[in-house]
């Protein structure tokens, strides 16, 4: 009582402070157009002030007592949970509400008596009380939050997004001579037409958002802030690293993915496409959401939980691409360097989305370097196939003179040049700066824009290189004959892979016809070099004479017939492919 | 001049090797006072990191944030000069010349164990930000007086987070949950669902490890002597002690995968001059790493030293701590939370800024690689007239 009665004008200052901030709210609150959340702050503030104002009167009035009353009623209720087993938002929305009212009442205890201006030994220990009670309750709701997190967390299947990349692993294989008949249908990408979209999900069941955020405002109101993020931070992070460990990327050093062999770092290169698209696209933009839904009243805060949580799997990921762009970059490499290339590309308006702040700017500088990394290998293992296809060299002739496997090789991972070609292209003009120059289209008439783009020049050149190099592995047969079914065998083969698929478009009419011309010409060599020498046999050396003795002429017979057995022989031996050949 | 116009010559030909030998001479002079630049200014740099000039007042503490930093930088500066002397307007066909052919692919081999080194130093300095982040919360706890009750259990509950973040960072494995965790202070007994351990080990490999790397990377690392010491040899071991050493001192300082075992000192001769600064830092360095190896702790990063330090006797403090508490004691703690306080707002700035900076030596150390490989590459091509790629290409 003491105290009470000698703050009286102290009160009736607080009284007019108060007052004139309900006055504002209400003024405010009967504007026309606001939006919800701002209504409801004011709703707040409202009942807040009211509180305050019944607090201050009801003090005039009896001073502390009352004061220490209310304390007592919610210490009540805080310490009785303290001992029960049970979680508080399990046991029904009735306990939950009515916690939180008292820890709200025991925060505007600890207000109330902060703003008595008189200082003195009794108010000093309520509120220390009360701050006592208060870290209980702070306690208890960070565990509160840590269950809810945990037990309403949702799981997505990473399946569904998987389906359509399966196919694309067939293609990728090394032997790509055993599915040179494959058509092309099955070695096309699906279609992204579902791609461009981000796909948000929820990540904890929703309706328990709603008592995440009361906890939330209940934690930052008292200070608290700091242990709510920690806490909420802990548990998503943890979350999204054993999602990301579903998806299976190894945890692997960039040691180890230099020293890795071709098969392994394939699927890798495979699965970080597959990865980067599910987190970026669906994982963190809907914990994105969650963060904004959560923390999206505490200003800085949230883009802070959101970076922190998301960072070690970010970095994962960069690390992993960065690596792959450090390697030597074979040939065999660029269509999956073309893909990550692609993915990245794609994702990075996503990525500058959802990391805008200034905070996490080194997330979008890296992966934009990333992407010009990735194109700049791609070019370079895109180069360095052109430059092994003419550099490969044989020894020995090929047995049979039939397609060379290079030739298979070549062609089959040709095919599929044709559905990066805009990426290539605009990979390749950029490169055009440099010392190689595009090499310009042979065909004069009938260009197309497919057919003079960048990529089209490129392959082209790349089919002249494996043709000069067949020629040079067409003379390491002694016979002339050979030499030309082999070309014959070859070239008709490249004209067939062309024809059959995409690259039809790159390479033209006019080139095709050209390398048919080509193949018939070498027909006709080999139907010339085969049988001439036998025909020969048959020529009469003396024109003028009329007789040649019989058995000059039974030998003649005999040399003709046996020529023409081993040469039918050699021909039905030296088969090609098409109906084309054998006629 | 041909040389066979003097063939029949004996002093004609002694002339013509004089005139080569002046003339390699003159190359070789120019390199020698590169080299000698580039052991000067290493030896410089290392010296003022050892012991910076007296009227630095605001001297930066071994293995501070600050000191890091500076390390990082002097790394950055040896990177540039030492590239400038290997491969600026150099026929790169010295590169690949005896003893070079093998010295620079061991350099290429320990720089890239040293950024998968850089990656779990970023990611140590991660758990550094969260155990700065705890610690903040205590000061925020205690900082205002009176200290209640409440507080102080809000202080211990803060400070028991971090001490056993502290003790957990070291070990491998995400299961290792043996640290009591102060989420829940084990009133629902065996709950089911702790808040995670925050570990570190989820970006690297079960069985990678940090000492182990560094033991690799320092395996082969001889000086070189006799007549290779005055060519290009001597500064690839220059450059590839000074990798090692600042590799070192980072794991040294920052917590991360599997530390056990780690090296306390690496065989630079002693003779080596510009070596001298560099031996003294890795005497002290070592020193303290044998000191604490045996408790147990998070690394030698001064910051962290203090949050431990200032921690154990804090949680102690709160502890025992009844409202009002004895005057002595609560002076104490006072000052050292004003202490913490202070450290918390050195971590501020300069965590961030050291990972960037760490950042920086990755890619510095990526570009440098690539550099090198180039010229190896055309060097190779040159030479072998096959490009290795072809291997791929059946037959």
């Amino acid at each position: 009582m003491d105290d009470g009665e000698s703050a009286i004008p102290t009160y009736e200052g607080d009284l007019h402070v108060v007052a004139a901030a309900h006055h504002i709210v209400k003024a405010l609150g009967a504007t026309k157009n606001l939006s919800h959340d701002l209504r409801k702050i004011l709703v707040d503030l409202d009942a807040h002030l009211s509180r305050i104002t019944l607090n201050i009167d009801s003090k005039r009035g009896r001073g502390l007592f009352d004061v220490e009353d209310r304390l007592k009623q919610a210490e009540r209720k805080i310490v009785s949970w303290e001992s029960d087993p049970m979680m508080i938002w399990d046991s029904g929305p009735g306990e939950a509400s009515e916690y939180l009212e008292a820890v709200d009442e025991i925060q505007t205890v600890i207000d109330g008596l902060r703003g008595l201006s008189v200082n003195g030994n009794r108010k000093q220990k309520e509120l220390l009380h009360a701050e006592s009670v208060l870290q209980m309750a702070m306690s208890r709701l960070e565990e509160e939050l840590v269950h809810i997190l945990i037990q309403h967390r949702q799981q997505f299947e990473p399946k569904y997004m998987s389906s359509r990349s399966v196919r694309r692993d067939v293609v990728y294989d090394e032997s790509f001579v055993s599915i040179e008949d494959e058509s092309p249908e099955t070695s096309r990408r699906n279609c992204n037409s579902d791609e461009s979209g981000e796909c948000i999900v929820d990540l904890v069941h929703a309706h328990v958002i709603p008592h995440i955020k009361s906890i939330a405002k209940v934690m930052f109101t008292s200070g608290y802030g700091q242990e709510f993020c920690e806490a909420f931070i802990g548990v998503r992070k943890e979350a999204l690293e054993q999602y990301f460990a579903i998806l299976e990327m190894g945890k692997l050093s960039i040691e180890d993915v230099l020293n890795m062999e071709w098969a392994s770092m394939s699927s890798e290169m495979h699965k970080w496409t597959w990865s980067m698209k599910i987190i970026f696209r669906v994982y963190l933009a809907s914990e994105k959401r969650l963060c904004d839904q959560v923390l999206g009243d505490f200003g800085s805060v949230n883009p802070f939980c959101f970076l922190e949580i998301s960072k070690s799997t970010i970095l994962c990921l960069l690390n992993f691409g960065e690596a792959i762009t450090m390697g030597p970059h074979q040939p065999e490499k660029v269509l999956r360097l073309l893909d990550m290339y692609e993915t990245l590309a794609d994702l990075l308006l996503s990525i500058d989305t959802l990391f805008s702040e200034e905070a996490s700017s080194f997330v979008r500088i890296d992966f934009h370097e990333l992407l010009d990394r990735l194109g700049g290998s791609a070019i370079a293992a895109f180069k360095a196939f052109c430059l092994a296809v003419s550099s490969n060299k044989s020894a020995l002739p090929f047995p049979g003179g039939s397609v060379h496997p290079l030739n298979k090789y070549v062609m089959n991972f040709m095919r599929l040049f044709p559905e990066y070609c805009s990426t290539l292209n605009l990979l390749l003009k950029d490169q055009n700066a440099d010392a190689n120059p595009v090499p310009e289209p042979e065909y004069g008439q009938n260009i197309s824009p497919s057919t003079s783009c960048p990529m089209a020049c490129h392959l082209r050149s790349i089919t002249s290189a494996l043709e000069s190099n067949l020629h040079k592995k067409s003379k390491l047969y002694k016979e002339e004959a050979l030499q030309h079914v082999f070309l014959m065998n070859n070239i008709h083969y490249i004209v067939q892979k062309v024809k059959g698929s995409e690259l039809r478009l790159f390479f033209g009419d006019e080139w095709i016809r050209k390398h048919n011309a080509k193949f018939q010409q070498h027909a006709t060599n080999y139907e010339r070099a085969t049988w001439s020498s036998i025909l020969s046999l048959l020529k009469d050396d003396n024109p003028g004479s009329s007789s040649m003795s019989k058995s000059t002429f039974r030998e003649r017979c005999k040399g003709f017939s046996v020529a023409f057995e081993e040469g039918h022989q050699d021909h039905c031996a030296v088969h090609g492919n098409g109906k084309e050949l054998r006629s | 001049m041909p040389a066979t116009e003097y063939q029949g010559s004996f002093l004609g030909r002694i002339s013509i090797r004089r005139n080569q030998v002046i003339a390699m001479d003159g190359n070789h002079e120019q390199e020698l006072e590169d080299l000698e630049h580039f052991q000067k200014h290493v030896s410089d740099r290392f010296s003022e990191l050892l012991s910076p000039p007296p009227e630095d007042v605001h001297a930066d503490a071994l293995l501070s944030i600050s000191w890091l930093r500076k390390l990082l930088d002097v790394f950055l500066c040896c990177d540039a000069e030492f590239k400038a002397i290997l491969l600026m307007g150099r026929d790169p066909s010295q590169i690949s010349k005896p003893p070079l052919d093998r010295l620079i692919p061991e350099l290429l081999e320990r720089a890239v164990k040293a950024l998968d080194l850089c990656n779990a130093v970023t990611n140590g300095v991660e758990s550094i930000r969260h155990c700065q982040r705890l610690a903040e919360i205590v000061v925020s706890a205690l900082e205002n007086k009176p200290i209640g009750d409440g507080q102080a259990k809000r202080a211990k509950k803060a400070l028991t987070s971090l001490l056993s973040a502290m003790n957990l960072d070291d070990k491998e494995g995400t299961n290792t949950k043996t640290a009591e965790r102060s989420w829940s202070f084990g009133r629902r007994g065996a709950s089911k669902e702790r808040a995670p351990v925050r570990s570190l080990s989820y970006q690297v490999a079960k069985n990678w490890s940090a000492a182990k790397q560094i033991q690799a990377m320092a395996n082969n690392l001889v000086a070189p002597r006799g007549n290779e010491a005055s060519g290009l040899a001597s500064p690839v071991y220059i450059m590839s002690a000074v990798l090692v050493f600042v590799m070192w001192a980072l794991v040294a300082a920052i917590p991360c995968q599997e530390r056990n075992g780690l090296a306390t000192h690496f065989p630079v001769p002693k003779q080596l001059s510009w070596a001298h600064s560099m031996i003294g830092l890795q005497d002290k360095i070592g020193d303290e790493w044998k000191k604490k190896e045996k408790k147990g702790m998070a690394g030698l990063l001064e910051e962290m030293q203090k949050l431990e330090k200032l921690g154990q006797s804090l949680i102690e403090f709160t502890d025992s701590y009844q409202y009002p508490g004895e005057t002595e004691k609560v002076e104490e703690a006072a000052a050292q939370v004003a202490e913490l306080a202070e450290t918390c707002r050195r971590m501020e700035e300069g965590l961030v800024p050291l990972q960037m900076q760490i950042r920086e030596v990755f890619h510095r150390i990526v570009r440098s690689r690539a550099e090198f490989l180039d010229v190896l590459d055309q060097e190779s091509s040159a030479t072998e007239g096959v490009v290795k790629q072809t291997k791929a290409f059946l037959m």
